[in-house]
């Protein structure tokens, strides 16, 4: 019998051992990002006072501000239905090509797959500053930024739902002898719909809060308006888009929740 | 035989495992024929049905389907020979979204390889058709029904109507009944014996059960490791040499 069969206390030492090394670890792991992110307890106890005087003069909010809000809200929403229903055209046939094995293309799925992970890579406010400088300000910059943004998110979700369908009836029609293109459209796209109108409500429900603070690089929307408001301390107007951009949310994520159930 | 609708010579298959899935299998179907292929859990039976319609590529050999050999062919050539071989499968493998009258219809989209059938469009000819052929296998009932709704042997003898809308020559069925209880299981060996003998179709028919074999088929084949080690007419068969293949 080997030393360690005698002696269970021996085998469970290293596991022991090893246990501890990587509670070590992470706690050294987490010791360095406080540091590099400077994270000060003292500065937020004392930042506290600021805050509560910055509710103080945000309230009541003011309704005043509500009929220029109102046309803002429009054009954020605007803004996030644009760039959803083009990034999803857009992504379902790069989706199909970049899927592999049964509609996808050899030559052209990784190509796509790559240049959808450097799409969105970089964040939509990142674009914006590119596109505003591109196109000039405005929400046209701000439709470009979230397009763009989205088709590197969908192209990736449609290809991975694609691939983790059941490829019984794919397979099925392309022994039959249909072309590939065909047996998207008559296989993966009908079985796929629900899930892809799942993908592409939520996707619209992120650009819709995207689309809030793409205002700041002035790429439009509700955000250039809540930016302004705060640099000229005017807290109760701005208090008071926020209450709107809470009750836009808020009804966004409800309907989309609501719409995604239904799809199921 | 005269000449078969369906002829492998040589087949062989290596998985990269190392497995010798189909060991210079060689095998004919005439037409008008039902022939039954059996054997034990991993003898080749499946592999053979796919390397026939290249499904799986085999290393060697042949599969003549009339007179168009499949081997090495690539692109359109190969999806027009596939038309002329209709694959069913075990599990029916619609598209649950769709009708079975939908689902019957896009069986004959390799005849049809234009821009509006790559968008979705079905023609109406093909529609009619599957109405048709939905009939013809007893399932007409059910052409306005979601696949998902349909019951398994519904389901089968939908599979069965796309694989007729192909305008095939040969039908190669694998495992059609492995789902189905004893009364629709014979139905449907029951349908593909007279879709044989009336539309004077090979049809070539995995099965594990050896007594539907010997009722329904006209010859069987013994496939054992890859290898075939019986064939002969099932009339010719004693019932105890195929009872341990199952």
């Amino acid at each position: 019998m080997s030393r360690a069969a005698r002696h269970p206390a021996a085998r469970a030492l290293p596991r022991r051992l090893g246990r501890w090394l990587v509670v070590f670890v992470g706690l050294l792991v987490l010791g360095q990002a406080l540091v590099v992110a400077e994270v000060d307890p003292s500065a937020l106890v004392e930042g506290l006072g600021g805050v509560a005087r910055l509710v103080a003069d945000g309230l009541p909010p003011d309704p005043a501000a509500l009929p220029s809000a109102g046309l803002a809200v429009l054009q954020t929403v605007d803004i996030a239905l644009v760039a959803t229903v083009v990034a999803t055209l857009l992504a379902i046939p790069f989706g199909a090509i970049a899927a592999r094995p049964r509609t996808g293309s050899r030559l052209l799925s990784a190509p796509i797959r790559a240049v959808a992970a450097f799409l969105r890579a970089i964040p939509d406010l990142v674009w914006a500053l590119v596109f505003v400088a591109a196109v000039g300000l405005g929400p046209f910059a701000g439709v470009l930024a979230l397009t763009v943004h989205s088709v590197g998110m969908l192209v990736r979700l449609f290809a991975e739902s694609i691939e983790e369908m059941d490829s019984g009836p794919a397979e099925a029609l392309l022994a039959a002898g249909a072309t590939r293109v065909q047996v998207f459209s008559h296989a993966v796209l009908p079985e796929l719909l629900p899930t892809m109108g799942s993908l592409a409500l939520y996707r619209l429900e992120q650009n819709v809060r995207s689309s809030l603070v793409l205002g700041f690089v002035g790429a439009g929307g509700i955000g250039f308006q809540l930016l302004s408001a705060m640099e000229e301390f005017q807290y109760r107007q701005a208090s008071m888009l926020l209450l709107v951009l809470f009750a836009l949310i808020t009804v966004f994520e409800l309907g989309s929740a609501r719409v995604r159930a239904a799809l199921r | 035989m005269s000449q078969p609708l369906l002829g492998i010579t040589g087949l062989s298959k290596r998985y990269p495992n190392g497995t010798q899935a189909l060991d210079s299998v060689g095998l004919r179907v005439g037409a008008g024929e039902l022939v039954a292929l059996l054997g034990p859990n991993g003898s080749g039976k499946s592999t053979l049905l796919r390397c026939a319609v290249r499904l799986v590529e085999p290393d060697s050999g042949s599969v003549r389907v009339a007179d168009t050999e499949l081997i090495g062919l690539r692109g359109t050539a190969l999806r027009r020979a596939r038309t002329r071989v209709a694959l069913i499968f075990q599990q029916a493998r619609l598209v649950r979204r769709r009708s079975a009258l939908d689902n019957v219809a896009a069986g004959a989209l390799a005849h049809h390889p234009g821009p509006r059938t790559a968008l979705g469009w079905l023609p109406p000819g093909e529609r009619a058709r599957a109405a048709a052929l939905l009939a013809r296998v007893g399932a007409s009932e059910v052409a306005g029904q979601r696949a998902d709704t349909l019951s398994g042997g519904q389901a089968q003898r939908t599979a069965i109507a796309r694989a007729l809308a192909q305008r095939p020559a040969v039908l190669l069925a694998d495992e059609p009944v492995a789902n189905l209880d004893p009364e629709a299981a014979a139905a449907t060996m029951a349908l593909l014996r007279e879709l044989a003998h009336t539309e004077r179709l090979a049809v070539l028919c995995v099965l594990h059960q050896p007594a539907l074999a010997l009722e329904f088929a006209d010859r069987v084949v013994l496939l054992n490791r890859g290898r075939v080690v019986l064939d002969q007419a099932c009339s010719d068969t004693d019932p105890a040499t195929l009872a341990s293949t199952g």
